[in-house]
């Protein structure tokens, strides 16, 4: 039942409705809004593909109750120029190639445009662990890894 | 199945307005394991009352004798926090190995304790460190040792709508290694966990305290091998010694994660490589 008065901003607009309060972060992004580049891939955390930014941070949709965002600012993939880092990294992921089946890509993107803007200078090593909750079945990490170490230049 | 959710920013809030929901309501504070159960139904509660952005269960401060940390605070918080690096070094340590980044940016230590699971993390940093436990009840506060609150696997003692305020963790002089086997290199649910704070002077162990986790029902303080090693000196036979006491100690099961002959013997093996790192 949509009882749940959510008042939040996604992508630079606001969304004021009754929701379900069942309904996942991610639920609600996809089936309410209809922002279908955020993906569920395990649903429990493991895989990172359903990453959103909320208030700046990176978070796994599937494990936050989407009420539990009243409040707050969300930018999903469709958001993605909005953050500094976020047009660098398209380009560079589509350069370098780190992209294949694309199912983990906004996750991967994600969670690096947060990263970058906490930690502009990072490592290879320090990249490698920013991204340790995200996993890609197909390419193999090192042009995701170069995507993003290039993204930062 | 939720029939209401509500979201408080105050205790004042929240006490007055918790009767009036529905009775089987549950906390939630980061969600990470909530929002798991209930994607597999997993979970029999029809209220869910969010406590992650009450104002009193988002601080760390450091008082006369103890370092309160809120039940609230989330996990990636501790990464930037002075006082958490230099008073409980076992919290700091345990980050690298804590979920993922992006996990540690939704969890909290109140969520992780209430969720009371065998392997958890955040409970082994604060068990190794001493914490209590500030539970409150409409207001009413009790302190508990840990281990009176974390019960059995998924069990604690604490009572319909009281919540976990937050941890006094009691400043004393120690550094800390945390140690986690895992599948993955730096994410992953743990296989066996050890923790020890300790303050030894020129390999004389002033102080120590040694807990584990996932090899028992609940995370666990080592008293026996605490005891043998407090006063003695670090030298090949006492850490020998305290790797054979400890794995006594615990009391591993076999399940899809590892085998208790494995969990046993890295339990040891990690008790050997915290002597020998803080010695």
């Amino acid at each position: 039942m949509k009882n749940y008065l959510l008042r939040c901003k996604i992508n630079g607009e606001k969304f004021e409705g009754l929701i379900d309060p069942n309904m996942r972060l991610i639920d609600f992004l996809r089936e309410e809004v209809g922002l279908k580049g955020t993906k569920e891939g395990c649903g429990e955390g493991e895989c990172g593909a359903c990453m959103v930014l909320l208030d700046g941070k990176a978070v796994n949709s599937c494990l936050v109750m989407a009420f539990s965002v009243s409040g707050k600012e969300i930018i999903t993939i469709e958001g993605i120029d909005k953050p500094k880092y976020g047009k660098k990294l398209k380009k560079s992921f589509k350069k370098n190639a780190a992209v294949q089946c694309g199912f983990c890509t906004p996750g991967f993107i994600i969670t690096a445009a947060a990263f970058l803007e906490e930690k502009p200078n990072a490592t290879e090593e320090e990249i490698k662990e920013a991204l340790s909750g995200n996993i890609c079945r197909c390419t193999g990490y090192d042009m995701i890894i170069k995507a993003v170490d290039e993204a930062k230049k | 199945m939720i029939i209401k959710a509500e979201k408080f920013y105050s205790l004042s809030d929240l006490w007055k307005n918790i009767k009036k929901l529905p009775q089987k309501r549950k906390y939630i504070c980061g969600g990470t394991d909530i929002a798991v159960s209930l994607k597999y139904g997993s979970l029999d509660i029809d209220c869910l009352i969010d406590i992650s952005d009450v104002k009193e269960l988002s601080l760390i401060k450091k008082e006369k004798n103890n370092i309160f940390i809120g039940a609230g605070v989330k996990i990636s918080e501790f990464e930037n926090s002075e006082i958490i690096k230099k008073y409980v070094p076992s919290l700091y340590e345990s980050l690298k190995y804590y979920a993922s980044p992006t996990i540690r940016n939704i969890a909290t230590l109140g969520g992780n304790l209430a969720n009371a699971s065998p392997c958890a993390d955040g409970v082994l940093a604060l068990l190794a460190s001493r914490a209590k436990v500030i539970l409150n009840l409409y207001g009413k506060k009790r302190v508990l040792e840990i281990k009176d609150v974390f019960v059995g696997p998924k069990k604690t003692s604490i009572k319909k709508d009281e919540l976990i305020e937050g941890f006094l963790v009691p400043i004393w002089s120690h550094k800390s290694v945390f140690l986690k086997s895992i599948p993955r290199k730096i994410f992953g649910i743990s296989k066996a966990g050890l923790c020890v704070c300790a303050d030894i002077k020129n390999r004389a162990v002033m102080d120590i305290s040694v807990a584990a986790s996932s090899v028992g029902p609940v995370v666990l303080r080592c008293s026996k091998t605490e005891t043998f090693l407090k006063g003695k000196e670090i030298n090949d036979k006492t850490v020998e010694d305290s790797y054979k006491i400890i794995k006594t100690e615990v009391s591993p099961i076999n399940d899809h994660r590892s085998v208790a002959e494995y969990r046993k013997e890295i339990i040891g093996v990690f008790l050997k490589r915290a002597l020998l790192t803080l010695k």
